[in-house]
């Protein structure tokens, strides 16, 4: 007997990734992993898009993946730019340090 | 069955203004490759030449009926492309205060102009964007390019941290939209605005919890681009760590197409959900974005961390604007929209929304011209050697300006008078237009809140005034260096702050037309 796995696991699978996304941009402290966090919340995007293309039979969400790749990354490669020229000004990629300006 | 779709010229009108700044980006990348020489003034002049054509064809796109365009991808309706020209003026007044700052800092550099036209292409673009993956890649490329702008100036620890909060709080942003997008995609099986708008009715009865999560997902993605209260946190520190001239465009152009898509997108997106949930979801963030605004700006003394958070308060008018559109119709009147109002067009009564419109466009204008001005005085009192300690832009830099460059002083006199909404300037038309435009929609406890938190406002912005005009000048004070474009660009805005607020010309009865935006 064979379970089959339905539209709703993956969407279950989506909103999990997205929620672990969100909260690690909350709350870690590396801005490697804030990072890597955010991509996870824009694959989970992506899965959703793709499980409903793939449970209505249509290639509109197929379609919308492919420009989120592309999209995302174009995003990785000015993130990462950004990273490295924080880390080359303070020496470190703590959130908490990054703290320069005052209210 | 594969149908090849047919464009005709008219479906490319509206993305021309884009496209004229994307080609003269790419010009400016070619010329840093191609043609090195010592001096580069040329290339701020082609960058504001490529912003006044790119403008003239958006105006000239503001007259052609609303439409939809590339296949229901894209609209090309008046309010997308005043935003358009509106974008392209701040940029070219952006482009003219980075030439001389830059040149101060030896960081003149093609790059930088290409990139000011890119995020003004996306401005643009996401302006008239009427699908969800067109509008997500066009905040992206809005976005990206302000990124690596707000970074650009490696010396120091600040602009690289700017970058980074930015970065880090675009992205997540534009993740919740697209997190919300996927799910009305799911709902509704379309990502174009207008059928999913179609389809939302009875989506909304079978899953009404996957449009509802959907709805508030990509409006909290748009919260966080036009830094409305709960959302605004990144704000103060990415506008002051952020090159100045770059804090302008920003402040300016970024929170204005957002603005205009954040309309255009909630437009569509209500139907079938009860009318009173946008409408108090807005009054909300309206009534805590102008509250918070001006309250935190209040201790402010430094100038540029002032206009940070008075760009929020802005920004609290303006969901003043977008809670009108959506009060409940029992409350609004159709009778004469406003002090200025539009002339009829074809028999027909202006209704509340396009007084709306009208109050929205013409803050946005006011606001471009005003900020533009405001970060732009700032940029050309900006001393290298106060970068390091940390108090370049304290309210000190600004006493006894008044003597030092009496032009400057009084121009800046001119952009805080307006900001206040203090007459005769634009920023008063701006916010009479729009405060009278929700008076008519019913709106009067909130448009009573947003008055009484501008009087608020005209304390901050007058103490730079009594600065500028009242205080010596410190005894280390130097005249600050002149640098003609920057003359240019101070007097543009200042000629536009207070010539818009005299005579708003024929202005407004363009922006009151009807059929400003297409499908409403």
């Amino acid at each position: 007997m064979i379970q089959t796995i339905s539209t709703s696991h993956y969407l279950i699978l989506a909103a999990a990734l997205f929620c672990l996304g969100m909260f690690g941009v909350l709350i870690r402290r590396n801005a490697l992993v804030v990072f890597m966090c955010i991509e996870l919340m824009l694959n989970a995007a992506n899965l959703t898009f793709l499980a409903f293309a793939r449970a209505r039979g249509d290639d509109l969400g197929h379609l919308s993946a492919f420009f989120i790749i592309a999209v995302a990354a174009a995003e990785a490669a000015v993130g990462l730019a950004i990273v490295i020229s924080v880390f080359r000004a303070r020496g470190t990629v703590n959130i908490e340090e990054i703290q320069s300006m005052k209210h | 069955m594969i149908v090849t779709p047919v464009f005709t010229l008219n479906d490319f009108l509206p993305v021309m203004p884009a496209a004229v700044l994307v080609v003269a980006a790419i010009v400016l990348m070619l010329s840093e490759v191609f043609l090195v020489s010592a001096t580069r003034t040329y290339q701020a002049m082609l960058a504001t030449l490529a912003t006044v054509v790119a403008g003239g064809v958006a105006v000239h796109n503001a007259f052609e009926p609303a439409r939809a365009a590339l296949q229901g991808y894209a609209v090309l309706d008046p309010f997308s492309s005043w935003m358009t020209a509106m974008v392209c003026l701040g940029t070219g007044l952006a482009v003219l205060l980075s030439s001389g700052f830059l040149k101060h800092r030896n960081a003149e550099r093609g790059e930088f102009y290409a990139l000011m036209l890119f995020a003004a292409a996306g401005m643009s673009l996401l302006a008239l964007s009427a699908e969800f993956i067109t509008l997500f890649i066009n905040l992206e490329v809005m976005s990206i390019a302000t990124y690596a702008l707000t970074a650009f100036l490696r010396r120091g620890p600040r602009p690289s941290e700017a970058g980074f909060k930015y970065f880090i709080l675009g992205a997540f942003s534009a993740a919740l939209l697209l997190y919300g997008a996927a799910l009305l995609y799911g709902a509704t099986g379309a990502t174009k605005l207008i059928e999913v708008s179609a389809a939302l009715p009875a989506a909304f009865i079978a899953s009404p919890g996957l449009v509802y999560a959907g709805l508030g997902l990509v409006l909290a993605g748009f919260a966080f681009k036009v830094a409305a209260v709960p959302f605004h946190m990144w704000t103060p520190d990415v506008y002051e760590g952020a090159p100045t001239p770059v804090t302008a465009l920003m402040s300016a152009g970024v929170k204005a197409a957002a603005f205009i898509a954040l309309v255009r997108t909630s437009l569509f997106l209500v139907k079938g959900i009860p009318p009173e949930m946008p409408f108090y979801l807005f009054s909300g963030m309206a009534l805590l974005t102008m509250i918070g605004g001006n309250l935190l700006a209040l201790p402010q003394r430094n100038v540029k961390r002032m206009l940070a958070y008075s760009s929020i308060a802005h920004a609290g008018y303006l969901l003043l604007g977008v809670a009108a559109l959506f009060a409940p119709q029992g409350a609004a009147t159709t009778t004469d929209v406003g002090v200025f109002s539009a002339t009829p067009l074809m028999g027909l009564v202006p209704n509340v929304s396009s007084g709306v419109y009208k109050g929205i466009l013409f803050y946005l204008l006011g606001y471009t011209v005003t900020s533009l001005g405001a970060f732009g005085t700032i940029s050309a009192l900006e001393r290298r050697e106060d970068e390091t300690r940390g108090n370049t832009w304290d309210l000190e830099r600004f006493a006894g300006l008044a003597q030092r460059r009496p032009g400057w002083a009084l121009a800046m006199a001119a952009f805080m008078l307006s900001l206040g909404g203090v007459p005769p300037t634009v920023g008063f038309l701006g916010k009479l237009f729009l405060f009278s435009a929700a008076v008519d929609a019913g709106l009067l406890g909130l448009a009573a809140v947003g008055i009484l938190s501008s009087v608020v406002g005209v304390y901050f912005y007058l103490r730079v005034v009594v600065y500028m005009f009242m205080r010596p000048a410190p005894a280390d004070a130097t005249t600050p260096v002149r640098h003609w474009t920057t003359e240019l660009a101070l007097i543009t805005s200042a000629v536009a702050v207070v010539g818009l607020g005299i005579v708003p010309g024929p202005i407004t009865e363009w922006f009151g037309r009807l059929g400003m935006i297409f499908g409403h």
